[in-house]
């Protein structure tokens, strides 16, 4: 156990209508990693905020170092070091590496900014974290994973001794997020206290030291990791316990009709080649490691992005999709990874969203009808156990996983019998996560198909009944649930071909 | 956020208020033509029987040509007695302004009104409007060109036709042992659509094609298909002589100015006449690389102007024809006076002059040239 | 590694940088192509003072557009320079032609008058978050009547070469015996080299990118986003004011109500030169590049005998594969 370096007491703070945080406590030591866990709305994020003077806190206090402060901005705190990597990547895509991770402090040459210098100096940094970027590359140009490893070295740049991470891992692969561990478990070696935010259940058993745990606004305690289980854990964020073990075996009768048959599908360097099966009531995973072209083969099959050959079957008839309207008309569905940019719109109602993709069915002559609109919006708001006072409430104001529900409802207004989640559960906390999976088993026992792409090894484990493993735009393997193990699973998606 | 709109309704106020306190405070009234001399004669004249009060709606004082009709029409209202508010948009293109200002001019019931219409199909309604009324409309300027039967009672103008003719006849005294076969004459004019501008330019094409046919030349029109299909000029092809007619896409010094740059540098240019204030001062500073005028060809301009009259003083321009303001602001508040009298009125002819190095000092012309 | 670091400075193996300077490259031969089209066409036009006319005529364009690069960077735009140069030109010409002021102090005050414009767009647009477009598109209008109030709706004409007066007029061109030289070539050239210098090398730059690129992001990094954002349209302000002097030293009468689209011509100007509507990426050279290309069309057309509106039809197809170099570099470079 290392000395406590920041001590935050009491912390309270209020926006207008909502109590974010409630007096609450958090102690970071040296040398340690510590998980800060809670739903989605829980307060994580404010209570940074307010630790990295983006926020001002209405009361308590901080002790930093043995003082105590209250940092005025992001730059005193960097100042002090104190730093945060962000969830949403802070990057600035048209400069490039080196001068991101020195952006408003660049080393001067008289009135001219050194960008050599800037250069080399990044590189000493990134030698420190045992990572190989070149510091001329444009941000832009960068993978998600490299970009984060960059925004650490952004901050440990600053001389840091607190380190905030806010879900690093969530948009990284495997491969990345043991590196990640690597150069956290590196940074704990050298003294710093670590601040670990995530979802991801089993990441917080191998990363960190202790877990402290937040909900609605409140402190809830904080225990020592290797003392707990998840279960724990997952109780004292939503108080309940939450099932999260493998399926056993597939659901899916033998004989159950292929719904979809994808043959040969080629499109650029992502696609190669690819083909499979769907059958009626099946999920369908789609395993790999990020840049294993998943979700390009989700999206040539949608007809997002264009293809260069390969045929689609729908229950047995072969279908030309072009573009998404054909497979919205053939009885496609697809719900992106990037909710935000891709499923919804964000300033928009729950109902307006709920009927995009069918408008046509609620036209009453030139005008939209409102009535059945909300009407409709309504039951599936019902159905789905969507969280939303009304539905004319705009989608930006619910959490990740009821704007999931809405993006779902969308696709089922629509009477799509295949439907495509890439990532369902990305960014959605661990309680509305389950009902996500309960909602996804429902579904295919009335009959709808899914081609599920998870990330998650135990999502995928969890919820396929068969599983298509992709390496570098390759198929590389299919298993069946029963046979599936997490071993077997990164063998293929490993296997370079 | 509340805070947050009022502070910056604020400071846009503020900014408003300084910026036009300056803007005032920077100008003498003297200078502002909008706030006339209506005033001060309607003080003057008290309310003595006979005195009228009119509104005068110009096309603007953007150039100084207008300035001196405003003199022109200011001494002739003091002397009848009469009030007068005289008005005009920003720019020549603001139509909708313009009918907006006739509205309130309909609106303020003088006796009379002038009008000098940017676009007569625009303000048809406003003319109808002031013909129910009864107030009679006095045209000047260009007037108000194909403007209902009766609705004009007179026109103060210059005839623009007939001072291009006039253009075309001085300019082939000075150019007539140039004209060969193989020779271009060129015309710049600043739009193709307003009755004025085009009229300067097709009197001076029609004439001097009549006057190099009479010297057994043929002559052809090209350029703008405006001035191609209007002029009487017959289609020739490979005539000897060829006039040709520019016309920028869009009113601006650059434009013209590359125009007659274009005619400048062509090696059978003998002649160029540039048919408005605008144009004849994009000669001048599209002459300043080239430097032909004055030797090898031989520029014309229309109207005055600092710019122009240095041009027609130091030889740049052999000559310029200059129209009347002063004497078509008296013409025009005479003919508004009788109408507002009852009297009989019929179109009035306001002239124009050509003037040259020699003449320009002549009291007669000089009093017509401004600044 | 090492030899990373060495050749840093030039980062000639980055694509993304190697595109956009393709672009200029690509502007850079469509400009000699041009001129040598034009020449071989028409004799008229391979003359000395045709291309000294080019250069009279694109001094006033070059000083707005990189001005409002500045402003596009930043992800916004600045509607407002072309009637803010010319009420600018008729605020300072009447100062010394109705006010009797010397010349330098209508110069100074017509900079000053770009300057202030350029504090109350970057007020509007960075203290108060109005959206660029609708901010300057008012403050167009102010700059429009403005310029009218002032000089009472009549146009000002600077004072002419031959005066005493005149001298302002040999800044931009100077005649040495019978030869005239574009003197304001030089001082374009000067400029775009510190402005280059300024966007790419100094923090004022690298923050103005930086706002283009990801405003929230640099605002996190402890960066005074809301000062460096006005920066941006003060930049403007003080270059219209520059374009302001330009264009009365070359047209010297300038009309109020006028101005209104010649702001366009030096945002087409910026984006052929790669400048992106999206922010974050621009370049001045290139800026200057993409206004010869309108010059050299405008100038060049007339010559080959395409009536006016041809010139305009060529003009918007030239923006549009402009425009489209942009989206498309915009697509790759978001995969």
């Amino acid at each position: 156990m290392g000395e406590i370096i920041l001590t935050m007491k009491g912390i309270d703070k209020s926006f207008p209508g909502v109590h974010a945080l409630d007096h609450v406590n958090l102690e970071i030591r040296k040398g340690e990693v510590l998980a800060l866990m809670g739903e989605n709305g829980a307060g994580k994020s404010t209570l940074m905020k307010v630790l990295t003077g983006i926020y001002k806190k209405d009361s308590g206090t901080i002790t930093y170092e043995g003082k105590e402060v209250e940092f005025e901005n992001p730059r005193a705190a960097q100042d002090a070091g104190v730093v945060i990597v962000h969830q949403e990547l802070n990057m600035l895509s048209h400069l490039t590496v080196a001068q991101n991770i020195f952006i408003g402090r660049e080393i001067m040459n008289g009135k001219m900014i050194d960008d050599a210098k800037m250069n080399e100096e990044s590189i000493k940094l990134f030698q420190k974290l045992n990572i190989e970027i070149d510091p001329t590359e444009m941000m832009g140009n960068l993978t998600v994973g490299k970009q984060q490893m960059c925004e650490i070295a952004k901050a440990i740049s600053h001389d840091a001794k607190v380190i905030v991470f806010d879900e690093p891992s969530a948009a990284l692969t495997e491969a990345e997020i043991e590196e990640l561990f690597k150069i956290i478990r590196d940074l704990k070696k050298k003294g710093l206290g670590i601040v670990y935010i995530s979802h991801r259940m089993d990441e917080i058993k191998v990363i960190t030291d202790r877990v402290t745990v937040m909900r609605d606004g409140t402190y809830v305690g904080t225990l020592i990791t290797k003392d707990c289980t998840k279960d724990d854990i997952i109780n004292m964020m939503v108080g309940r316990v939450i099932y999260e073990d493998p399926k056993a075996a597939s659901t899916v009768p033998k004989d159950a009709p292929i719904v979809l048959k994808v043959e040969h599908l080629n499109a650029g360097k992502m696609v190669r080649d690819v083909s499979f099966e769907l059958r009626k009531g099946e999920i369908l995973g789609f395993s790999g490691l990020m840049g294993a072209g998943r979700t390009e083969t989700a999206r040539a099959l949608f007809g997002a992005d264009p293809k260069e050959s390969g045929d689609i079957y729908i229950n047995g008839k072969k279908v030309e999709i072009k573009d998404p309207m054909d497979a919205v008309k053939n009885g496609i569905g697809y719900l992106s990874e990037d909710r935000k940019r891709f499923g919804i719109v964000v300033g928009k109602s729950v109902a307006e969203n709920t009927t995009m993709a069918a408008l046509q069915n609620f036209m009453k002559g030139l005008f939209i009808n409102k009535k059945k609109e909300d009407q409709v919006s309504w039951d599936y708001v019902k159905s789905l156990k969507t969280k939303t006072p009304t539905v004319e409430t705009e989608v930006v104001n619910l959490s990740g996983g009821n704007q999931q529900k809405v993006v779902i409802a969308k696709w089922l207004t629509r009477d799509c019998d295949i439907l495509i989640f890439d990532e369902p559960t990305r960014g959605i906390d661990v309680g509305a996560k389950s009902e996500i999976y309960t909602l996804m088993n429902e579904l295919v026992a009335q009959g709808k198909s899914i081609i599920m792409i998870s990330s998650e090894m135990t999502e995928i484990l969890r919820m396929s009944d068969r599983i298509v493993v992709m390496c570098e735009g390759r198929k590389t393997g299919e298993l069946d649930i029963s046979e599936a193990t997490q071993e077997n699973i990164m063998h293929m998606a490993t296997q370079r071909k | 956020m509340k805070k947050k709109v009022l502070s910056m309704f604020l400071s846009v106020a503020m900014a408003a208020t300084i910026l036009v306190g300056c803007g005032n405070s920077n100008t003498p009234a003297s200078n502002t033509p909008a706030s006339s001399s209506g005033s001060e004669a309607s003080s003057d004249a008290g309310s003595a029987d006979g005195s009228f009060h009119f509104e005068i709606v110009s096309k603007g004082f953007q150039h100084q040509y207008w300035q001196a009709v405003l003199k022109g029409a200011e001494q002739k209202a003091s002397e009848l007695g009469d009030t007068m508010n005289f008005v005009g948009p920003n720019s020549e293109s603001d139509i909708a302004p313009q009918v907006q200002m006739l509205d309130a001019a309909i609106a303020a019931n003088p006796d009379a009104i002038g009008l000098a219409a940017l676009d007569t199909s625009a303000c048809l309604d406003a003319i109808t409007a002031a013909q129910n009324a009864g107030i009679p409309i006095v045209g000047f300027d260009s007037g108000v060109p194909n403007a209902p039967e009766g609705a004009i009672v007179a026109n103060a103008a210059t005839d623009n036709y007939a001072a291009g003719a006039l253009a075309a006849l001085e300019t082939w005294q000075l150019i007539k042992d140039k004209v060969a076969p193989g020779t271009r004459i060129g015309v710049l004019s600043q739009d193709a659509t307003a009755e004025s501008i085009v009229n300067r330019g097709l009197g001076f094409v029609d004439r001097m094609a009549d006057l190099i046919v009479s010297a057994d030349l043929t002559v052809n029109v090209e350029g703008n298909d405006r001035f191609v299909n209007d002029t009487i000029a017959e289609k020739t092809e490979g005539a000897d002589v060829i006039i040709e007619v520019l016309v920028p896409s869009s009113v601006t010094s650059e434009l013209s100015t590359i125009d007659c740059q274009t005619l400048l540098n062509k090696a059978d240019t003998i002649c160029i006449y540039g048919s408005n204030q605008h144009s004849a001062e994009a000669m001048v500073t599209a002459d300043e690389n080239i430097g032909k005028f004055g030797s090898a060809v031989v520029g014309v301009g229309f109207d005055s102007g600092a710019v122009i009259k240095a041009a027609v003083a130091d030889g740049t321009f052999a000559g310029a024809i200059t129209q009347a303001p002063v004497a078509m602001g008296e013409k025009l508040v005479e003919l508004l006076h009788a109408a507002a009298s009852g009297e009989a009125v019929s179109d009035v002819d306001t002239g124009c002059q050509w003037y040259t190095a020699e003449n320009m000092n002549d009291a007669e012309i000089s009093q017509n040239l401004y600044d | 590694m090492a030899g990373k670091v060495k050749n840093a400075g030039s980062r000639t193996t980055n694509p993304l940088v190697e595109k956009i300077g393709g672009q200029r490259l690509v502007v850079l031969l469509v400009i000699i192509t041009l001129f040598s089209f034009f020449s071989i066409k028409s004799e008229a036009f391979r003359q000395y003072s045709t291309i000294l006319s080019i250069l009279d005529y694109s001094y006033y364009i070059t000083f707005m557009a990189i001005g409002v690069t500045f402003a596009l960077i930043t992800g916004g735009n600045d509607l407002s320079i072309g009637t803010g140069m010319v009420c600018y030109g008729l605020i300072g010409g009447f100062l010394i032609t109705k006010m009797g002021m010397p010349v330098g102090v209508g110069l100074v005050v017509t900079l000053l008058c770009g300057i202030l414009m350029g504090v109350l767009n970057g007020t509007l647009v960075a203290i108060m978050e109005i959206p660029p477009f609708i901010a300057t598109l008012c403050t167009m209008m102010i700059a429009r009547g403005l310029g009218s109030i002032v000089t009472g709706s009549m146009s000002i004409t600077w004072p002419p070469l031959a005066t005493e007066q005149g001298w302002f007029r040999s800044i931009f061109k100077i005649t040495i015996g019978d030869t005239k030289y574009p003197l304001g070539f030089l001082w374009v050239i000067i400029l775009i080299i510190i402005m280059t210098i300024v966007l790419n090398k100094t923090r004022p730059g690298r923050y103005i990118i930086a706002i283009g690129s990801n405003k929230e992001a640099t605002r996190l990094s402890g960066v005074n986003v809301v000062k460096w954002h006005m920066l941006a349209y003060i930049i403007c302000g003080l270059f219209t004011g520059f374009a302001g002097i330009a264009y009365a030293a070359t047209f010297q009468a300038v009309a109020p109500g006028t101005g209104a689209g010649l702001e366009l011509d030096a945002i087409c100007g910026a984006i052929i030169g790669g400048t992106s509507m999206k922010g974050g990426a621009g370049s001045i050279v290139g800026t200057l590049l993409g206004v010869f290309v309108m010059s050299m069309l405008k100038t060049g057309l007339p010559y080959i005998g395409l009536q006016a509106n041809w010139q305009q039809i060529i003009t918007g197809i030239v923006l549009i594969v402009a425009v489209l170099i942009d989206v498309i570099r915009t697509k790759k470079s978001g995969k």
